[in-house]
């Protein structure tokens, strides 16, 4: 019976070691990158990430009308309101060059972020 | 005309169109289209409380709020069309009001999460030189590609359901649940609240997400061209999900048949 107990107990550990170990790699804060938007334009219209990392995108929307953040080979879309910011998780990415654009004014809001090797 | 007003309208409503479309087909041939209505002006006036709430909901869970509403919309949605496929093999599917409140709490859920994005773009013009007439006229002419497209597909499935017995109809609509849950994961992910990773594939070269065939693949069987591996087993765990459900309560009530009146 002690026995089982004991067994009982290691296999609660090793599962609390397991969640704590996610937990931490999940807690691992991502690097924070600023984009803004003024004007219907994003600066910087050219961003530089290293690869298979994830970042923590903030866009702040300077201007009074909404933005929505749009990119087909980011797979992210979100609406940025009239100046106020929006925070955007975008990665782990493979090195290459991935273009995004505002989708509420997409003659003149374009950028791109160009993914590096470190 | 303003290319980026008719590209955003036809984007939001092909959506909506296509899922409108397929409820009617699945409720054709027993229910009327009354619930089509009521559902639209439930989702406008959804979309309107949603924009007047946007600025909190932007700032909820440190400014994730909006990935969070948005995807519990469509998991929401998810879930209502799994008991709608689900009650289509049961005597309830009888039960006019329940099928139809159903289907149009869904096209509701649905017209608020896109249609947000219409209100806000357009209030945008609220303030500009520009007036709102060019936008509106625009905006218009994606509407009616968007409702051209929804009138194709149930033109296209409706002769069609009634031959193999809705079987094609429900086979779509179980692309379009597990789309939502893609979607949904999507969203998630975005918000740092699911792991994320490399894509598995990247299938951009063969076809396009941002072309029209692929938009469409996009709105009907969930289509995602660089998908990483959670999001395409929670997409094909869906299916799975979504196929078994239909089949539980096939045999179930094909085994109580003989035994039922109905």
């Amino acid at each position: 019976m002690i026995h089982s107990r004991q067994q009982h107990s290691l296999l609660w550990r090793s599962l609390l070691l397991a969640a704590a170990l996610l937990l931490s790699q999940v807690a691992v804060a991502a690097p924070v990158i600023e984009l803004h938007i003024r004007d219907h334009l994003f600066y910087p219209a050219e961003l530089m990430v290293p690869a298979n990392t994830k970042i923590k995108l903030v866009v702040i929307n300077e201007d009074a009308t909404a933005e929505e953040f749009e990119s087909y080979e980011l797979n992210r879309e979100k609406v940025v309101l009239g100046n106020s910011r929006a925070v955007i998780f975008i990665g782990p990415l493979a090195p290459g060059e991935y273009p995004f654009f505002g989708e509420f004014n997409l003659s003149t809001a374009q950028g791109k972020i160009i993914v590096k090797d470190e | 005309m303003l290319l980026d007003a008719v590209i955003i309208v036809l984007r939001e409503t092909l959506e909506a169109g296509v899922l409108i479309s397929l409820l009617l087909v699945l409720l054709n041939t027993r229910h009327s289209a009354l619930w089509v209505l009521p559902a639209l002006v439930l989702g406008l006036v959804g979309s309107f409380v949603y924009m007047w709430q946007l600025p909190a909901v932007s700032t909820w869970f440190d400014y994730v709020g909006q990935e969070v509403v948005n995807a519990s919309l469509q998991y929401l949605i998810f879930i209502l069309l799994l008991v709608l496929l689900a009650l289509r093999s049961s005597p309830w599917f009888a039960k006019t009001e329940l099928v139809a409140s159903l289907a149009g709490v869904m096209v509701a859920l649905a017209i608020i999460r896109e249609g947000v994005e219409i209100l806000l773009f357009y209030s945008g013009f609220w303030h500009s030189d520009e007036g709102f007439i060019k936008p509106l006229l625009s905006g218009f002419i994606g509407l009616m590609i968007g409702f051209s497209v929804g009138g194709i597909v149930y033109y296209l499935l409706l002769p069609l359901a009634e031959k193999l017995g809705g079987l094609l109809v429900r086979l779509v609509l179980t692309f379009v649940a597990a789309g939502m849950v893609s979607q949904a994961t999507q969203l998630l992910m975005q918000a740092d609240w699911l792991p994320t990773s490399l894509p598995i594939w990247n299938s951009n070269g063969l076809l396009p997400e941002q072309s029209l065939v692929g938009t469409l693949a996009y709105a009907v069987l969930g289509y995602e061209s660089t998908p990483t591996a959670l999001q395409a087993t929670i997409y094909w765990g869906a299916i799975i999900l979504a196929t078994a459900a239909q089949l539980a309560t096939q045999l179930f009530f094909n085994s109580v048949k003989p035994t039922d009146s109905q």
